[in-house]
């Protein structure tokens, strides 16, 4: 393995070009995930074009380094404007945001260049070592099943994060899922609600409701503000975590790095499951959950471990299965096939240069996350000097740009604004816009390995429970919802 | 009535709205697949029940007990809509409105004639009323806007599809085409 890194290392720094690449996806990402309304989607849409003109261990490798430094960059705008600048990002949001309204912004974006570089360092040294063997054992051991039993957990979840009561957190989930059966349906390809309108038959794209619900919301909740006169301008603050605080966190850490990779293996789930998994986690395990939401350290730290911990292990499914686990490592199929290339198997026989670049290349960028990353915090930071009436504007520029970009529709813009009213709306009335989005996300992916499931053992149910995983999987997510109706017959305990 | 309020009812009317409008144009769809015995219907029926299910429960609960909440976690501080400020309601429905004319004027008109003025227009809306500074503010983030996605990215932009307008995005292209020596 080492050797092999070395080589890889020896073939990125041996070539001004590759790492003329290289520096501009580690910028590149940072940036486009830092800059609210804009996403490292956004930047990846519009390289995919180019990267046909790149070799294709270039090509793959610049998708790979923008989808480490993209998921940190989307930390920054999670924890400076409570707008993450991917999905992944969402759970950081929960006590980011309140860490910036208290004055911390400096110790939580600290925490989360320093817990990005560690989760994302830890998965690639994980990667490289246990691709292969990862990738048999889950070919032998991860069907369609698992991955609907780890969505119906995953979902469980999520309907406990962020809002007012359980009851409006399962219906922020069931909406997100309901929005989720817009467009053909993933069996027989019929269409579904299209209402007449023929873009809708592709459903509904991921990027636009994504900023819709979050970047154009948060606009209008500021609006709001400034109208009725309550806004109040974010405290910048430059007080990183001291290494005490971040040691007493360990644990925190070390278990965030075992979820997001995890969950980053499995196909179809990526990095969004991954924090939301290890954010409740957290939770579950702490003696002080009610400071959570309000603020804590810890919820930064679990989220941004997490997320970065799961890019390096969606490459397994990616290089080893050719499944991709997200939008990004779904734009990395269409490099590889830009280049005659087919992700699988036979990749790690027939290209092993170009594996091992892009293993490097992705151990240096999470690296690169802990020097550029704080250089990067620095100036960030700045922006949240700028009044909000001016940095509005920019936002919903770029994030109209955003939307638009990816499929070439204005659908999609619309799409977007309606999204941001909803958001607004359900948000001012304590729905759980995280809970929507991941509804909207695992929708399809619930309901596809959930047919195929089905139809594997025959439409019987009791065949589920003969997989260890699967039942494993089924019978947490059973009991997370038992303890959920439990709570949500109980008397409110916190009058608002 | 218990401690239901006039949003808990407008908050029920809309949920059953969606539920009564996404069950009854499942109607639509409801063909049987051949590999696939529950059809297309069968998953967004469920979504569909289970979301009467929670919104009923809602309902119960704020019932029971008003607009209380619930030791949820990473719970958000959003606090509810408040339009009781003179002049609130008016300028959100403006800030609603504004994106969606712009949205809507894409296609017609296109980006690079529309941007200036949607940007002005929500400085405007935002609580800067000194025209220098809208425009100087406006300027300065078009050219950033131009910039990143024209001159450095070369993005394709909706350029609009009626004159004068095609003619003003046709050319800004051509100038930065120039520009670039290309």
């Amino acid at each position: 393995m080492i050797e092999n890194f070395l080589a890889g290392s020896a073939a990125l720094f041996g070539d001004p070009v590759t790492i003329g690449i290289f520096v501009f996806g580690v910028i590149g990402g940072m940036l486009f995930g830092a800059i609210p309304g804009v996403s490292m989607l956004t930047l990846a849409a519009i390289l995919l074009p180019f990267s046909a003109a790149l070799e294709p261990a270039q090509g793959v490798m610049l998708f790979a380094v923008i989808y480490c430094t993209g998921t940190y960059g989307g930390a920054i705008t999670a924890i400076l404007f409570n707008i993450p600048g991917s999905p992944e990002n969402a759970p950081t949001s929960f006590d980011g945001y309140p860490m910036t309204q208290n004055g911390q912004s400096g110790k939580a974006v600290g925490a989360a260049v320093l817990c990005s570089a560690i989760g994302g360092i830890a998965s690639a040294l994980i990667m490289m070592a246990a691709t292969e063997p990862l990738a048999q054992w889950a070919i032998k051991n991860i069907g369609p099943p698992e991955i609907f039993a780890l969505v119906f957990f995953g979902l469980i979840v999520a309907a406990s994060v962020g809002a007012r009561t359980i009851w409006k957190g399962w219906m922020s989930v069931l909406i997100g899922l309901l929005i989720a059966t817009i467009g053909q349906d993933p069996v027989g390809g019929i269409n579904r609600y299209n209402f007449g309108m023929p873009d809708l038959a592709a459903g509904i794209a991921f990027v636009p409701a994504i900023l819709g619900f979050f970047a154009v919301s948060e606009i209008f909740v500021q609006a709001e503000k400034k109208a009725s006169g309550k806004y109040k301008a974010p405290k910048v603050s430059m007080t990183f975590p001291s290494f005490l605080e971040l040691w007493m966190h360990k644990l925190a850490v070390f278990r965030s790095i075992l979820v997001g990779f995890f969950c980053g293996i499995l196909p179809g789930i990526g990095a969004t499951l991954a924090a939301f998994m290890s954010y409740g986690e957290a939770v579950r395990w702490s003696k002080k959950k009610e400071e959570f939401g309000k603020g804590k350290l810890e919820g930064v730290i679990s989220a941004e471990t997490a997320n970065n911990a799961a890019t390096g292990a969606a490459m397994i499914p990616l290089l080893a299965l050719g499944l991709p686990g997200g939008a990004l490592t779904a734009m990395m199929v269409a490099v590889f096939q830009m280049h005659d290339l087919q992700p699988g198997p036979l990749v790690f026989m027939l290209s092993p240069d170009l594996i091992w670049i892009v293993f490097a290349a992705m151990f240096y960028a999470n690296l690169s996350i802990l020097i550029i990353g704080v250089l990067e915090t620095k100036t960030i930071l700045n922006l949240l000097k700028i009044p909000f009436q001016f940095l509005a504007p920019l936002i919903l520029m770029l994030a109209t740009v955003g939307a638009y970009i990816s499929r070439g529709l204005v659908l999609d813009v619309m799409v977007m604004f309606l999204a941001g009213i909803m958001g607004y709306l359900l948000r001012r009335s304590g729905f759980s816009i995280p809970g929507i989005v991941l509804g909207l996300i695992l929708g399809k992916i619930g309901e596809q390995n959930f047919a195929q499931g089905m139809q594997m053992v025959h439409y019987d149910m009791g065949e589920y429970f003969s997989r260890p995983i699967c039942t494993v999987l089924i019978i947490a997510g059973v009991i997370t919802l038992i303890s959920s109706i439990y709570r949500a017959f109980a008397t409110s305990n916190k009058p608002v | 009535m218990g401690r239901l309020t006039r949003g808990s009812w407008i908050e029920l009317g809309i949920f059953l709205l969606i539920v009564a409008v996404f069950y009854g144009f499942s109607f639509q769809f409801n063909q049987t697949i051949e590999i696939y015995i529950f059809g297309a219907t069968a998953w967004p029926r469920v979504v569909i029940v289970l979301l009467l299910i929670a919104t009923l429960g809602n309902l119960w609960f704020q019932y029971k007990n008003g607009s209380a909440s619930q030791g949820t976690m990473g719970q958000s501080n959003d606090e509810p809509v408040d339009l009781s400020v003179p002049g609130t309601l008016p300028r959100m429905v403006a800030v609603l409105l504004t994106p969606f004319i712009f949205a809507y004027l894409l296609k017609p008109v296109g980006i690079y004639f529309s941007a200036p003025f949607f940007i002005a227009a929500i400085i405007w809306l935002f609580g800067e009323h000194r025209w220098k500074p809208i425009a100087i503010m406006t300027f300065v983030i078009y050219v950033i806007f131009i910039g990143l996605f024209l001159v450095i990215l070369n993005a394709p932009l909706p350029q609009g599809n009626t004159s004068p307008f095609y003619d003003f995005s046709a050319w800004i292209l051509t100038l930065n085409a120039k520009l670039q020596g290309l």
